[in-house]
């Protein structure tokens, strides 16, 4: 057993403690969850460490399920990937919960928020550490799961519960390609082990899934292109990634620490994690590649487009993630691995920095009160600079992180120069992008234009301390720069460090050379181009989009409203479904389904009530009614007759006594079946008497 | 142990209940009725424990086997026996079996004596028709089972209970019927005995299995239900009293899935093979329609009721797939779907005791007023969509798996399947816990006490572990699995979706 079986284990625990015996611990939970986070960020210091030293470690923990030669094993498995992705995850963990102990007092789920969180954590360090394709699935679930907890943290919102149902709907509708990948997976390898499965996938070339097989054609496709074209799609969920990004934004319902960690800086990063831990099975199929560098492509550049019109900075920046995360897939998607990784580091690092600067100043200039109070605190003095490294960072200025590191050597799979410049165009633009929509923000927080629209709930919190002081945010945002510069310069380190993890890249990688390249430059201009436009917009006020034309307007008017995806699933998707169920309910299910055996019941109900009819008592008594008034007229007919022969005057007299019992008798309501059965037997008692007494008496 | 006792351990099993039902005859006070009820299903499932204690699981035939002379002239016998899965779902009853009598210790406050004993009857008969070694037996019981719910459903049930009763009634005869003639059928095609064990070794023509097995499909169908059957369903699970629907939810319906198990594919594997595409068909079909119709539902109950129908569909989906994943995941899913299904029963009455009202409009906001249920009612439903780690997602991934040998285009139906899961349960939870409070009453409603408390950690507990650690179960039934596949493999249809060059 290793050590490191604990970096998933303290957070687990953490998770049960709080869970199980949250409420008593009340304000204090933090107690619990930021020393088991801190210890998996100091175990996964030593893991990342020990790999660098001594390759990869493989955990083995349990047999989750075995059914013929299916079997399903809880691994994990500590490679170079791994490592980096478990720094980012805990390191971000941790300063989030540190962040949350002063961010969340006095809220009244304060022990459900840290629960959650360590939940959160474990899952998606067992995502990273997972060498087993299920397990990934079941983590990337319970992510999901999590997200949605957290945005629905502020139950009483409304628009937060709406927010966390659409994520995880979302989610959920691209998490069936991702378990379709799993199933096809299995059904092509015939394990789920990742590293069995990239080791076997170079021999299963030209295998292939006859998608026509239900309607009895026949149209193969090799089963690598399926398979990874279903990873994408559950990238295109988790990742938020278009056409599936639409839950991200509304995901900034949740609270600012939990926008940080899982929104922006961990669980939005599975989808290029997870390509890139199967890049060697989705180099494997070119077409799917190229699919997925087309999708990365547009996201890129649609988030950038977008987060360009939002005014609401949560808004602004959760579109920024998703163009950058598009950026990552296309990355995928070109074949640039090592790009997208550190990308994706650098990424997730500065989102969380900037989104927790932000979560500091939105308390800072929202008042002290409910926004409807409107006298707002116009301090923001004291968080412009934090806000300002952040922006550095993010608006990508090159010697800082984003988009450094010398490109032209990273990327060897397509040897297509259109591809290269493809990569190039998009690359640049992001950046372009991303230097004006930040620009626009910070500018635009200074001069107090922009408020956050869920100020009302810093209301919940009557006193709310200072976070982070200021020097405190400057000197996280400095260390990040500087560990982003060393990355810089560490880049072939960085190149050589995750080799072994990527498998062989067919073409191989080119020997890497240190330092500053001169293609440094064009990023570098493409951002001090987005920056100057920015504030040459803001400075001309009579530039706004809107002024410029018809063109403009229309695009402006469509980016706003962010193509309107959101209302396009309204109406073609959830309207239609929920009608169509209402439809089927009403006019198939009780109208159709229900008619036959309403049918059955009434014809059943009618032959009920016919036998009822037939054996009930009436019907008897009237039987009997009927019987008594006939021997009645039948003691009748016979006195006439007997009389009409002359019979003696005692028979006269018996027949003219029973003709008059017959009468009482008759007259009498029979009411019961035993009653019914006295008149009968009396009647017959008497019928027979008189006979006798006419055949024998006269005699 | 003395031999006594272990030789006619399943006895002693069926007999608690049926003593129970005796004893309850001569108690008066409603409280000590309660008790008894309680301390009988509990000796049940202990008795039933020590049964899976004693099993040996890696033999794949029947275990416990007894048998003695019932009606001769006819072949009658008494017998029974388990193998795993009888065994899983005997466990599954007799686990249900107390958490329903604690479910019902305040709700039902009428004829306390008559409920209860109903409840035994119920518990008993179950036990006998998953046992049951002799089709005789097992009609006899299966029938029995119908009586004690119709009664519990007409007497204690909801507004529209009679109907609700006689639906089911009518629907159950109509199953039995075709039940009973499928089994004389066999009874007079497989040399005059009713011998479970004894009929699947012998082997029947085509023309005999089809009809036969024409009969035990609609039958089978009908209890489990299969979609154009189902109609009986929601109306009965939803009348029904809240232990009502636990043990229709969670036991009943498995009977059907059961059938299949035990009596089409070893007696009859051609003509199970050859209706294999139209019920896998059918199970997708089910999967989207209760999907569908859950989604449409403004009534808690109703809600619960059609995502059971969904459910189903992946029992059929995985039965008929002819594999051993897909038919472990099957029974995993009957044995979840009796957890899962029975929690959201168990919660849902628990918010009719207090408001008696199943309308989701009239809830809202529930996060605050009870914390505690809500948290119950999270995990149920998730676990209803399968999400991983719960215990219903073992079984949908196997089944899934399962199905996939036969055809990719019904695995990806299905998947859609949780996903409409996920979106009606969300959308109850919602309506229902999320947001603001509907009602005054709604948002003053008092969380859940230390009994109905008890009922639900036990099955909350179990969907994790399960979920987690899937491991004892499934060895339990995989020998039995293993030799179920093995005497349907040269009928199993033919892996026509992949095709390696």
């Amino acid at each position: 057993m290793s050590i490191y079986l604990f970096i998933p284990l303290l957070p687990l625990l953490a998770f049960l403690v709080l869970a199980l015996g949250g409420k008593s611990l009340g304000e204090s939970s933090h107690k619990v969850g930021v020393p088991a986070v801190g210890l998996t960020l100091a175990l996964s210091i030593g893991a990342f460490f020990s790999v660098a030293a001594s390759g990869p470690i493989s955990i083995p923990i349990y047999r989750l399920i075995e059914v013929g030669t299916l079997a399903v094993d809880v691994d994990l498995y500590v490679d170079q990937l791994t490592v980096l992705l478990l720094l980012l995850v805990t390191a971000g963990s941790f300063v989030v919960h540190v962040y949350s102990v002063r961010y969340m007092i006095g809220d009244p789920k304060y022990s459900r928020f840290f629960a959650v969180m360590a939940l959160f954590t474990f899952a998606m360090v067992m995502l990273v550490m997972s060498n087993n394709l299920l397990v990934t699935y079941m983590c990337w679930e319970v992510m999901g799961i999590c997200s949605y907890l957290l945005i629905s943290h502020w139950a009483h919102r409304e628009s937060a519960c709406t927010a966390a149902t659409k994520a995880f709907l979302v989610n959920a509708v691209a998490d069936v390609g991702l378990g379709f990948g799993v199933i096809l997976t299995l059904f092509t390898y015939g394990t789920l082990d990742i590293q069995d499965i990239l080791a076997a996938a170079a021999g299963a070339g030209g295998s292939g899934i006859n998608l026509l097989a239900w309607a009895g054609f026949e149209w193969m496709v090799e089963s690598n292109t399926l398979i990874t074209l279903c990873l994408l799609v559950g990238a295109l969920g988790k990742s938020a990634q278009f056409p599936l990004h639409v839950w991200l934004p509304f995901a900034m319902e949740a609270p600012t620490p939990v926008s940080a960690l899982i929104h922006a800086a961990t669980m939005v990063n599975a989808g290029p994690f997870l390509l890139v831990r199967l890049s060697p099975l989705v180099m494997l199929a070119p077409s799917a590649m190229t699919v997925i560098a087309i999708v990365g492509a547009v996201t890129a550049l649609f988030g950038g487009l977008v987060a360009l019109t939002q005014s609401d900075i949560k808004r602004l920046l959760a579109y920024s993630t998703i163009s950058h995360i598009g950026f990552m897939i296309f990355a995928c998607g070109v074949g640039a691995f090592v790009v997208a990784i550190f990308h994706l580091l650098a990424h997730g690092f500065l989102k969380g920095f900037l989104f927790l600067s932000t979560g500091d100043s939105l308390w800072s200039i929202t008042p002290h009160g409910s926004a409807e109070d409107g006298e707002e605190q116009r301090s923001t003095a004291p968080v412009a600079p934090s806000l300002l490294v952040g922006t550095l960072l993010l608006a990508c200025i090159p010697p800082l992180v984003l988009f450094s590191g010398t490109y032209e050597q990273m990327w060897n799979v397509h040897d297509l120069s259109s591809a290269r410049i493809a990569f190039w165009i998009i690359a640049l633009g992001t950046v372009f992008l991303t230097a004006m929509y930040t620009f626009r923000a910070v500018v635009s927080l200074f001069q107090q234009s922009m408020v956050r629209q869920d100020a009302a709930d810093s209301g919940l919190y009557a006193v709310r301390p200072r976070l982070f002081s200021t020097e405190h945010i400057l000197s996280v945002g400095l260390l990040t720069a500087l560990v982003g510069c060393l990355l810089v310069f560490l880049w072939s380190w960085f190149t050589a460090f995750l080799a072994p993890a990527l498998g062989a890249q067919p073409g191989g990688l080119l020997e890497p050379s240190g330092g500053f390249s001169p293609w440094l430059v064009a990023p570098f201009l493409a951002a001090a181009g987005g920056w100057s436009l920015a504030w040459y917009a803001r400075r001309r006020r009579g530039f706004a989009a809107v002024n410029r034309g018809e063109w403009t307007r229309t695009a402006y008017v469509l980016l706003l409203n962010k193509l309107y995806v959101d209302e396009i699933y309204d109406v073609c998707v959830v309207k239609p479904a929920i009608r169509f169920s209402k439809w089927l309910f009403y006019r198939v299910d009780v109208r159709g389904f229900d008619l036959w055996s309403r049918d059955l019941a009434g014809l059943s109900k009618d032959l009920a009530q016919w036998l009822d009819r037939t054996i009930e008592l009436q019907a008897v008594e009237r039987t009997v009614r009927q019987g008594a008034s006939g021997l009645v007229s039948l003691s009748r007919w016979m006195w006439r007759v007997i009389d009409l022969r002359g019979t003696d005057q005692a028979v006269q007299q018996l027949g003219r006594i029973n003709d008059e019992t017959g009468e009482v008798l008759q007259g009498i309501e029979p009411r019961t079946l035993q009653h019914n059965l006295v008149v009968v037997v009396v009647w017959l008692v008497l019928v027979i008497g008189l006979l006798y007494g006419l055949v024998y008496g006269t005699a | 142990m003395s031999p006594v006792f272990t030789d006619h351990l399943i006895s002693w099993t069926i007999a608690v209940p049926f003593i129970g039902l005796a004893l309850l005859a001569f108690v008066r006070s409603q409280e000590w009725i309660r008790r008894i009820a309680l301390a009988i299903t509990s000796l049940a499932f202990a008795l039933a424990v020590v049964l899976w204690s004693l099993f040996d699981a890696s033999q794949p035939g029947m275990q416990f086997v007894e048998r003695s002379e019932w009606m001769p002239t006819f072949n009658i016998q008494y017998a029974v026996g388990i193998d795993g899965i009888s065994l899983l779902l005997v466990l599954l009853t007799t686990f249900l079996a107390p958490i329903c009598v604690l479910a019902s210790w305040k709700s039902i406050d009428t004829k306390v004596k008559a409920f209860m004993s109903l409840i035994l009857l119920v518990e008993g008969a179950m036990i006998v028709v998953f046992t049951a070694l002799d089709l005789f037996l097992f009609f006899m019981l299966w029938e029995v089972t119908m009586i004690p719910m119709y009664f519990l459903i007409i007497l204690w049930g909801g507004p529209a209970r009679r109907a609700a009763g006689i639906k089911f009634v009518l629907y159950s005869l109509t199953g039995s019927l075709l039940l009973l003639v499928g089994i004389l059928g066999l009874y007079l095609e497989g040399g005059r005995t009713f011998d479970l064990l004894a009929l699947a070794e012998r082997t029947y023509p085509s023309e005999v299995q089809f009809w036969i097995f024409l009969a035990f499909l609609i039958a089978f169908a009908i209890k489990l239900p299969m979609v154009p059957f189902h109609s009986w369903l929601p109306d009965a699970h939803s009348e029904a009293p809240t232990a009502g629907s636990v043990i229709l939810a969670g036991v009943l319906l498995k009977m059907g899935g059961y059938g299949f198990l035990r009596f089409c594919l070893p007696i009859l594997p051609e003509a199970s093979a050859a209706f294999a595409p139209v019920i896998l068909w059918f199970s997708v079909v089910a999967i989207l329609y209760g999907g569908c119709l859950a989604l449409a539902q403004s009534d808690l109950k109703k809600l619960v009721a059609y995502s059971s129908i969904s459910h189903m569909g992946f029992v059929t989906l995985g039965i008929f797939a002819f594999n051993s994943q897909g038919i472990q995941g099957a029974v995993l899913q009957m044995f979840n779907h009796g957890i899962t299904t029975g929690a959201l029963f168990l919660a849902v009455g628990q918010l009719y005791d207090r408001t008696h009202s199943r309308e989701i409009g009239d809830y809202g906001g529930l996060h605050k007023p009870m914390p505690r249920f809500v948290v119950f009612l999270c995990v149920f439903s998730v676990a209803a969509f399968g999400l991983p780690g719960t215990a219903n997602f073992i079984g949908e991934f196997l089944v899934l798996f399962g199905g996939s040998h036969t055809s990719f285009v019904r695995v990806l139906l299905a998947m859609g399947g949780i996903v409409l899961a996920a979106a009606y349960m969300l959308w109850m939870l919602q309506r229902v816990v999320l947001g603001k409070a509907s009602t005054r009453e709604a948002a003053l409603l008092p969380d859940l006490d230390m009994r109905e408390t008890a009922t639900l950690v036990p099955l909350a507990a179990l969907v994790f572990i399960l979920g987690l650690y899937p491991g004892p179960l499934m060895e339990l039934m995989d020998s039995s699995v293993t030799s179920l596949v093995e005497q349907t493999a040269e009928f199993a249809p033919a892996d026509v979706s992949m095709l390696r060059p």
